[in-house]
């Protein structure tokens, strides 16, 4: 029914005869990331139902984290009805969705242009010119919504599934289902912003109720993304390696007295990371050995785009190099653009638009997008209406919180190209066909990387925790390409 | 009703039904309590009751509203089945936002087929008023208990007893050269010496341990970090230019010297809310109230309005999160959802901070003068402040009612009673902390023996130690809380030094750290490992008090700063080597090691400390210039004390580090390592062991 599969299927007989139920338990007790890469390729793709073959689409992901809730109908998604109703009253039809109904105004259409692009006809307005270039990479989302209008739960819920922090996040699921390609780099990096944390800091990427060997390790944000990756003393690899070695061992003795403390154990494998990371971060992080090309590819030779700039190329440098999760944040919420929208929205494209463009283009041209899947969305959308500022100048209006629209986008990985899914209603105001839910999106991001939603759990207490967790969850053939 | 219904109904089940349907019944706990959590109770919780129901725990979904919502085992004629799955939606529930997915309406349905079981000892309160930990604090009796090893200590009582009921065999106390190491890490955050491990081997002294330790100017270094971590200081404000905040240390200096002179806590809390008030104000009270203007804040706000009332929320959220373990900010834009504190709660909180003003110049901070001495603090500069009024929404252009200063009402039957203003204050603040630190509020000390317990054992008794809210976690061990905090009232006198020595003279934290014992491991802080480096090789300086220290960090790590040359001025050599807490805290620049070892959030109170394990916390210990310099001073003492023997070495290595002599097995192998390698690369070794980051 659906397209051949990209990659060949993998030989039946090599299927470990592990019980499913125990299986993800025994990755838990320690099977290394390249074992269990090996295994789970051949345990997931025999357990898939005869309806079709599961292969992974892609092997890797480039989270684009847009944290403050893009606008869906002033960037991807036109809505010429509220041309025409602009101006007029709608507040009573929407009171309880609205979080400052006092600022509250009449529709309000899109202060930009949109125009249809590239040979998809996509639409895109021209606060995004460069990404509105590479639109017959991207799969569209228009009909994404969430559960909760506010930012901290809803940032939860789209990073772990659930409003409440102490879940485990994306990346640590996807890391504790496929490990790393590269024994040499995390699995799951997570490149923030040296302007600041996002709301919810460090919560975004935690490995919650799972090992901490799941979590986010974080780059820094300014100056080099991993310090110390060199000694700052002369002495032999071998001097070094010994007294690792040593370390390695008393360390272990340490934690097989103390059996219950997983973090010792989590600490004894930082430090093989940290050593093979040696041999090879340094040279992953070095954009020295870019060209001067690729600079302006990606907007690092102009200020307002060096900063993402950087980070999109360090993020596709360490997908080159099998990482298998990266996670790009921006300080703040730009995309929260409760004023000026006008303004302020497109200040945050001016920052991300050129590098987004720019990432797309590079993966394609080194044959990488096939592999990867590229994610880009926010926690929430936004509402038709304006928002209103203190003197009610509608030039400086924004617009307030929508947990009934949203909208995202993948590139790559399996999806299909220049394709849109999903429909909301002519006003924007709710996803009303295809509707997708954040824990479809999750679903179908699993199954693209060849997991299954049901199957990817840990045990606590007697029962399983998933990504998904008890929520429906539908995976979204539709978009696969 | 739960005694009626409960039993008979699971009674049912457990005779009709085969196992295997029992094991594919629907969860309760995880499955049903999560998605009504999700859905249904910001209307039908213990905050807002919509038809008079609520569906936040088991025996009240089934007493139902005005009627029966739920009928076990039949899920059609059951009301609440009814609403949620209904295609009508003037009819369905939730009546805004998303309906429940089929698999979630299905999941209530199974629920409620295979009879609507929950378990018995759900702990909820009937009303808001009736939350436990808004109940007056009891003096519980200590439960009588068969076992003279755990009859000793009032805690262990309570331990003890919970332990049996568990069926919880409690394990042993821990060796003396263990506890030894345990309490001097604890109190002081630096390791035995040499000394005092020899005299304890020779006479082991806990108490006397304990109470030494207490009178040692170390133990407020250790201590007032944890208090800094729950008021959220730093050094600077944040934002752009985050310029340091003038003189703030003292606040810092304050805090160190307030836990050395066991000033009671409630004295603590008075001086920080409202130093500048009192009728016997000082300067050190003066100082105390520094605590006000900890927060982070842009010189050059866009939107002034709002940024005053970011700030005042910034104030509000750390005190409500800090004395009184609620989460008072939320209800900034409207009631709170889950708590029953209400946005009239909110602003009139608001109200009794309203009147400070910070004094500045443009983008400059300026201090107070108080009898000639620079004081960072707010000031308050008439004692008729202009009127309160709750903003709609949180919108400072939308103003509502005029609200009068007061404290949250779920919390009291009856207002306390505001001070009149005074000369310069309108003493609102006063009368605020004067209510925090009385009987009449069942806070304050609760959430403090519970913060000073979670250090000592792990984990608090109750685990949200910001939290003691609705929906923050239930205490552990309730009667153990209530114990411990009337105690500390009325017997310590709010001493915490007598706290601490209660707790650490208990068997329960003196046993050996086991799966199922109360007392937790937990990495050592930061500021611990750090300081426990300084100490062992002999660098430590014990310089206290004054502006805080730069010490180096990897010039990779400002690089990419526009002001790379200034943003970071190196202090001297010697002054580097002082303790952690006298380490500058800048927010836009935090010291890497600190950063990557999980130092404190600096924007908002801290609980508890996060703990990452991640890569380049190992680059950073393996591979970092404090170390290798650490390493080399440490080789260097140990060549002075112990000669050029390396069996005698290692001893005394181990012994300083670890405190304690190295078992065969390592001594061999350090000797082999010895044999090859040099002294430096041993103490490396030592200071990247778990058992040096993990203490017993």
């Amino acid at each position: 029914m659906w397209n051949k599969p990209p990659f060949p299927a993998p030989p039946q007989e090599a299927a470990p005869s592990l019980p499913r139920r125990g299986f993800f338990q025994s990755v838990a007790a320690g099977l290394n990331g390249a074992a269990l890469t090996y295994l789970l390729g051949h345990d997931l793709y025999a357990a898939e139902d005869s309806q079709a073959h599961h292969h992974p689409r892609a092997k890797s992901v480039i989270h684009l984290f847009m944290n403050g809730g893009p606008s869906q109908m002033d960037l991807f998604d036109p809505k010429p009805e509220l041309d025409r109703h602009h101006g007029e009253a709608y507040f009573d039809k929407i009171a309880g969705e609205v979080e400052f109904p006092d600022k509250a105004g009449a529709l309000m259409r899109s202060p930009f242009k949109f125009a249809q692009h590239g040979q998809s006809g996509m639409w895109v307005s021209d606060v995004m010119p460069h990404l509105a270039t590479q639109v017959d990479k991207m799969t569209m989302i228009r009909s994404m919504h969430t559960t909760n209008l506010t930012h901290e739960p809803a940032l939860y819920k789209f990073h772990s599934g659930t409003e409440f922090t102490g879940h485990p996040s994306l990346g640590s699921w996807v890391s504790y289902g496929l490990g790393s390609e590269n024994e040499n780099l995390p699995a799951y990096v997570v490149l923030d912003d040296p302007l600041g944390l996002p709301v919810n800091g460090i919560n975004n990427w935690q490995s919650g109720f799972l090992p901490a060997e799941y979590q986010g390790t974080r780059f820094r944000a300014t100056g080099s993304p991993v310090l110390n990756l060199n000694r700052g003393y002369v002495q032999p690899d071998a001097v070094s390696d010994y007294e690792r070695d040593l370390i390695g061992r008393l360390d272990q003795a340490f934690a097989a007295r103390r059996s219950h403390l997983p973090q010792l154990k989590s600490r004894i494998g930082t430090y093989e990371l940290a050593s093979r990371m040696q041999l090879e971060a340094a040279e992953a992080l070095d954009l020295s050995q870019e060209t001067e090309a690729m600079f302006q590819l990606y907007g690092i030779d102009h200020p307002e785009t060096e900063s993402y700039g950087r980070r999109c190329l360090i993020a596709r440098r360490l997908i080159e190099r099998g990482v298998r999760f990266v996670q790009l944040f921006i300080n703040s919420q730009i995309w929260d653009n409760h004023d000026a929208i006008a303004t302020t929205l497109a200040a945050a494209c001016r920052r991300t638009d050129k590098p987004t463009a720019g990432l797309l283009q590079d993966l394609e041209q080194r044959g990488l997008l096939d592999s990867t899947l590229v994610i880009w969305g926010g926690e929430m959308g936004r509402l038709p209406i304006a928002q209103l500022p203190a003197d009610k100048n509608e030039s400086n209006a924004g617009r307030d919180h929508n947990k009934n629209a949203m909208v995202a986008w993948l590139a790559g990985g399996g999806v299909k190209s220049g394709f849109v899914y999903g429909e909301t209603d002519e006003l924007g105001l709710s996803a009303v066909e295809n509707r997708v839910s954040v824990t479809d999106f999750h679903a179908t991001l699993l199954h693209l990387l060849g997991l299954h939603h049901e199957e990817l759990f840990i045990t606590r207490n007697g029962l399983k925790d998933k990504l998904t967790g008890v929520n429906e969850a539908q995976v979204i053939r539709e978009i696969f390409g | 009703m739960m005694n009626r219904l409960l039993p008979t109904v699971s009674l049912c089940i457990g005779m009709i039904l085969p196992a295997s349907v029992i094991q594919a019944a629907v969860d309760y706990e995880t499955e049903i309590k999560p998605l009504l959590r999700q859905h249904c109770i910001s209307c039908h919780g213990v905050a807002k009751q919509e038809a008079e129901l609520r569906l936040d725990a088991g025996v009240l979904i089934l007493e139902g509203g005005s009627k029966p919502v739920v009928i076990p085992g039949n899920s059609e004629e059951s009301e609440l089945f009814q609403r949620i799955s209904s295609g009508d939606k003037s009819v369905r529930m939730p009546p805004e936002g998303s309906p429940l997915t089929t698999r979630e309406i299905e999941l209530l349905k199974n629920w409620i087929e295979a009879g609507a079981v929950f378990p018995a000892e759900e702990v909820f309160s009937r009303s808001p008023h009736e939350h436990w930990a808004f109940q007056p604090i009891s003096n519980p009796e200590l439960p009588e208990i068969n076992c003279n090893e755990w009859s000793q200590n009032p805690i262990d009582r309570f331990v003890y007893a919970k332990y049996q009921a568990e069926g919880i065999e409690p394990s042993d106390r821990a060796s003396s050269s263990v506890l030894l190491r345990r309490v001097h890490l604890d109190l002081t955050g630096l390791p035995p010496t040499i000394q005092e491990q020899d005299q304890f081997a020779e006479k082991a002294d806990l108490n006397k341990v304990i109470s030494e330790l207490l009178s040692r100017p170390e133990y407020g270094e250790r201590w007032a970090r944890h208090w800094l971590d729950v008021v959220r200081y730093a050094d600077t404000n944040g934002y752009e230019r985050d310029a340091e905040k003038p003189f703030v240390w003292r606040y810092r200096d304050y805090a160190i010297k307030s836990l050395n002179d066991d000033k009671p806590f409630d004295q603590f809390v008075l001086e920080q809310l409202a130093g500048d008030e009192l009728p016997d104000r000082t300067l050190e009270t003066m100082i105390a109230t520094g605590y006000l203007r900890l927060g982070h804040w842009a010189d050059e706000p866009a939107d002034p309005k709002t940024d005053r009332y970011d700030q005042l929320d910034d104030i509000i959220s750390t005190t409500g999160q800090a004395f009184l373990g609620l989460t008072i900010g939320c209800a900034r834009c409207h009631d709170h959802k889950f708590e029953p504190i209400s946005s009239k709660d909110y602003y009139s909180f608001l109200a009794v901070f309203n009147p400070l003003e910070r004094p500045r110049e443009g983008r400059t901070e300026k201090t107070v003068n108080f009898e000639g001495t620079e004081v960072y603090a707010w000031n308050e500069t008439s004692p008729a402040p202009n009127p309160t009024f709750l903003l709609k929404r949180g919108s400072p252009s939308n103003l509502g009612e005029q609200v009068e200063p007061a404290v949250p009402g779920v919390l009291v039957d009856q207002q306390p009673e505001f001070p009149s203003a005074g000369d310069e204050t309108c003493r609102r603040r006063l009368g605020l902390a004067n209510w925090m630190i009385s009987q009449e509020n069942p806070l304050t000390a609760r959430v403090i023996v519970n913060r000073v317990w979670q250090q000592h054992f792990g984990e608090g008794i109750v685990s949200t130690a910001n939290d003691f809210g609705v929906m923050g976690a239930a205490p552990s061990n309730p009667e153990l809380l209530d114990w411990l905090s009337y105690w500390f009232i009325h017997d310590a006198d709010w001493s915490l030094k007598k706290l601490h020595a209660l707790m650490l003279s208990s068997r329960s934290w003196q046993s050996l750290k086991s799966p199922t014992s109360i007392n937790r491991y937990r990495r050592l802080e930061v500021e611990a490992i750090r300081d426990s480096m300084l100490f062992v090789s002999g660098s430590l300086n014990p310089k206290r008090f004054g502006p805080g220290v730069k010490p180096p960090i990897p010039l990779a790590a400002i690089e990419a700063n526009t002001d790379k040359g200034s943003v970071w001025q190196v202090s001297e050599p010697e002054e580097t080597m002082r303790r952690s807490i006298y380490v500058l805290i800048k927010r836009g620049l935090i010291v890497p090691m600190f950063e990557s070892l999980d130092l404190a959030d600096t924007v908002s109170s801290c609980p508890k400390r996060q703990i990452t394990t991640i890569a380049p916390q190992a680059l950073t210990m393996f591979n970092g210039q404090l170390t290798q310099q650490l390493a080399s001073s440490f080789a260097e003492r140990l060549r002075a004390e112990a000669g050029s023997d390396p069996a005698r070495q290692i001893q005394l290595a181990w012994q300083l580090s670890l405190s304690h002599h190295p078992s065969d097995s390592e001594l061999e192998q350090m000797t082999q390592f010895l044999e090859k390698e040099s002294l430096e690369e041993l103490c490396r070794v030592i200071f990247n062991l778990n058992e040096f980051y993990y203490p017993e």
